[in-house]
């Protein structure tokens, strides 16, 4: 096994061991399961709503039967025949309101007392009670049920959702949008997370192994290159078991939930399908470029670290270059043909969390998301390297200067190794 | 063998390393001392081609070190560490691995080891459960495994008590007999002089001192005299060539002479009336010469 492997085999291993990765893998899904089941007990408790009493006050046999279809969302008080009766009731507040209707020559007279409980509901009275109406003008004028329905059909509109672009009028599926929009935020929170978490992951190892001077034992055992390149690969490789245990958790919560009533309360209408098409697309290059590249520069700054206590001062600065990106893409979410946005979408380290936006909102053509996909990749494979050329120093340096003085000290000492190897070539 | 030839290396105006030469045989120990900051940390990463010089070169069997040679290479640097919550068992065998080892070659060798160096706790203990002198022991063990050719140690004595300190003295004995050439840095002068076949002392990345710790001492001259006679102090300090006189605990008159010379007229006078329980002129011990030296000033 070449080294390149004990090293990424180590990280793996050990990472995966963990208690921290466990709660790492187990949290998101704790906190989707939670906001489900919140959802879900709301939208239950929604349903089945008819807390609320009223009396209906009417000698029309017809409105008492129109109140009694449960559907409605509210009980009748059968009890309750008089205004007296029904005015203590409310006092007591064992009703939260009462209808006094009356029809006369085809008109309804109602009139309806209530309390703020009732306030909700009064659309629904007046739909009932106005549908009834109808009827009995039906009646009168002596149409046929489906002249009645020829009345109160309402006008069929085809909408035609477009899109202005270079002086065209393209059409688009409203819903398509939505998913794309959707897909973007998604990968723009999912990045973020990931890249908070992953960067973390990285320079702690970095760092702790610099501080502990385990960090001399290696460099003395392999090239830093391949260790470089080992624990990226070790880091990677545990975002990809997350995610694989994701994909299989949420494949088999699927198959096993999807004709389940919860899941269809929850996602009836949505297409799932059209949103994993979404997500195998651009978004997943972006995002795993995006992770990838905080990732590499999270290595090289936590190599700056001398101690563990440092880390978090050391990752500061990908911490707020990741906030940036994120804020830019949320303002891109809602104004995606901003010229600014356009700028920081082929800006690299922002391109992950901003393309999705602008691809979503179709304001940037398949060339320009090509454009910015090499241009992403081409920057991630360059800071690597540098990334690379400064490890290899900055391991050896252990200063309590602050970030700027170590990167100047480990440049000289690149330097001085770079003159230092042409002088011996030369001799 | 190890030949380091010319080895200078610094950074921007600081000379860390100046015109180093030495040579370490297969089975010969070489000690590495001098203050804090001499160059002896800098001179080690230099072997080890974590950094490279500016002049000179590092030779390891007439070829230059490469990722190759890396697998023959055991380094202990100055400050410990180890992954703390990895099992020691684990830990050794990575560390043997990155040494181009295979698990199957370390795992059953591991127990012997472990027995040797009497680290108490089991191998399947995380290193964080163990007492630092045992976790120290551990990283000793992970330097030594994979039988190295090349081993080198920055400080490996600091923080061990005389016990342990011993085991890892017969621990490098142990290699030095497999014909390992040995290179280490200490504080601990009796170490060296216990060790080293030869030694070499950095000043500002200077070596002052270089040779066999014998030469070393006799070339400072036996200008220290241990004296047990009738002759009082006050009488001694009148001897030409006498800069002061101290007494030890044992009563013993303890002379530091100018020159070797300077004591036979000492000698002669003491001895005068014949018998005297001592009489011995020593040159000056390793840790007097390196506080000399270290504390000279830079001509």
């Amino acid at each position: 096994m070449s080294k390149y492997w004990v090293i990424t085999k180590e990280v793996y291993k050990k990472n995966v061991k963990s208690f921290g990765f466990a709660v790492m893998v187990l949290s998101p899904l704790l906190v989707f399961a939670f906001i489900a089941g919140l959802t879900y007990y709301f939208s239950q408790e929604e349903q089945q709503a008819p807390d609320v009493s009223i009396a209906v006050l009417t000698e029309n046999e017809s409105i008492n039967q129109i109140f009694s279809n449960e559907e409605w969302g509210f009980e009748i008080e059968k009890e309750i025949g008089t205004e007296t009766e029904a005015e203590e009731a409310l006092l007591d507040e064992s009703i939260s309101g009462y209808l006094v209707a009356e029809v006369e020559n085809g008109t309804i007279d109602a009139q309806l007392v209530y309390t703020d409980d009732m306030s909700e509901l009064l659309p629904i009275i007046q739909e009932a009670l106005s549908n009834y109406q109808t009827m009995v003008r039906a009646d009168q004028l002596a149409l046929a049920p489906e002249e009645v329905m020829a009345l109160s059909e309402p006008v069929m509109i085809d909408e035609q959702y477009v899109n202005v672009e270079e002086g065209s009028l393209t059409q688009e599926d409203f819903s398509d949008r939505m998913i794309q929009q959707g897909g973007a935020y998604f990968v723009s929170i999912a990045i973020m997370i990931f890249i908070m978490t992953y960067a973390g992951i990285i320079a702690e190892e970095v760092a702790s192994e610099k501080g502990t001077r385990i960090m001399e034992i290696i460099l003395s055992s392999a090239s830093a290159t391949n260790h470089f390149f080992g624990k990226l690969t070790g880091v990677m490789l545990i975002l990809l078991t997350q995610i694989a245990i994701y994909a299989v958790v949420g494949l088999g919560a699927w198959l096993y939930f999807k004709d389940a009533q919860i899941v269809q309360d929850l996602i009836g209408g949505v297409d799932v399908a059209a949103i994993f098409q979404e997500l195998m697309g651009y978004t997943l290059i972006f995002f795993i470029v995006g992770v990838l590249m905080y990732v590499v520069l999270a290595a090289f700054f936590g190599s700056l670290a001398t101690k563990m206590e440092d880390v978090n001062k050391a990752v500061t600065p990908i911490v707020f270059l990741a906030l940036t990106g994120f804020y830019v893409g949320i303002f891109a979410f809602t104004a995606p043909d901003n010229m600014f946005v356009a700028v920081f979408s082929y800006i690299p380290l922002f391109t992950p969390f901003v393309m999705p936006f602008r691809i979503a909102a179709e304001t940037v053509s398949t060339f320009g998301i090509w454009m910015s996909i090499i241009g992403t990749v081409g920057f991630a494979i360059v800071i690597s390297f540098i990334a690379l050329a400064f490890y290899r120093s900055n391991v050896l340096i252990y200063s309590d200067t602050n970030l700027l003085g170590t990167i100047k000290r480990s440049w000289s000492i690149m330097q001085s190794n770079k003159k230092a190897k042409k002088l011996n070539h030369s001799a | 063998m190890l030949e380091v030839k010319d080895l200078t290396k610094t950074f921007g105006s600081l000379t860390a390393v100046d015109d180093l030469n030495f040579t370490i045989k297969p089975g010969e120990i070489m000690g590495l001392i001098g203050q804090n900051g001499a160059g002896k940390t800098t001179t080690f990463r230099i072997i080890l081609n974590l950094l490279t010089p500016d002049r000179g070169h590092v030779l390891w069997n007439e070829g230059y070190l490469t990722t190759k040679t890396f697998n023959k290479i055991g380094y202990l640097p100055e400050e410990r560490g180890l992954y703390p919550k990895v099992s020691v068992e684990n830990q050794l065998l990575y560390f043997a691995q990155l040494r181009g080892k295979k698990k199957s070659e370390i795992k059953p060798l591991i127990d012997h080891w472990l027995e040797k160096f009497e680290v108490k706790g089991k191998k399947t203990d995380k290193v964080k459960t163990l007492s630092k002198g045992n976790q120290q022991k551990v990283q000793l063990i992970s330097t030594l495994i994979h039988q190295p050719e090349l081993i080198i140690l920055d400080e490996p004595f600091s923080g061990l008590d005389p016990v342990n300190a011993e085991l890892l003295e017969d621990g490098i004995r142990e290699a030095q007999a497999n014909g390992a050439s040995i290179i280490f840095s200490s504080h601990n002068m009796n170490n060296v002089e216990e060790l080293c076949n030869s030694l070499i002392m950095l000043k500002d990345g200077k070596p002052v001192l270089n040779g066999t710790v014998r030469d070393i001492r006799q070339q400072f001259g036996r200008t220290k005299l241990f004296l047990e006679s009738d002759l009082t102090p006050e009488e001694l300090r009148q001897f030409p060539g006498v800069q002061r006189v101290e007494k030890t605990n044992d009563g013993i008159d303890v002379a530091y002479l100018t020159e070797t010379e300077d004591g036979k007229a000492i000698f002669d006078a003491a001895t005068k009336n014949g018998y005297i329980p001592t009489f011995s002129q020593q040159p000056p011990t390793l840790e007097e010469i390196f506080k000399r030296l270290a504390g000279e000033k830079n001509e």
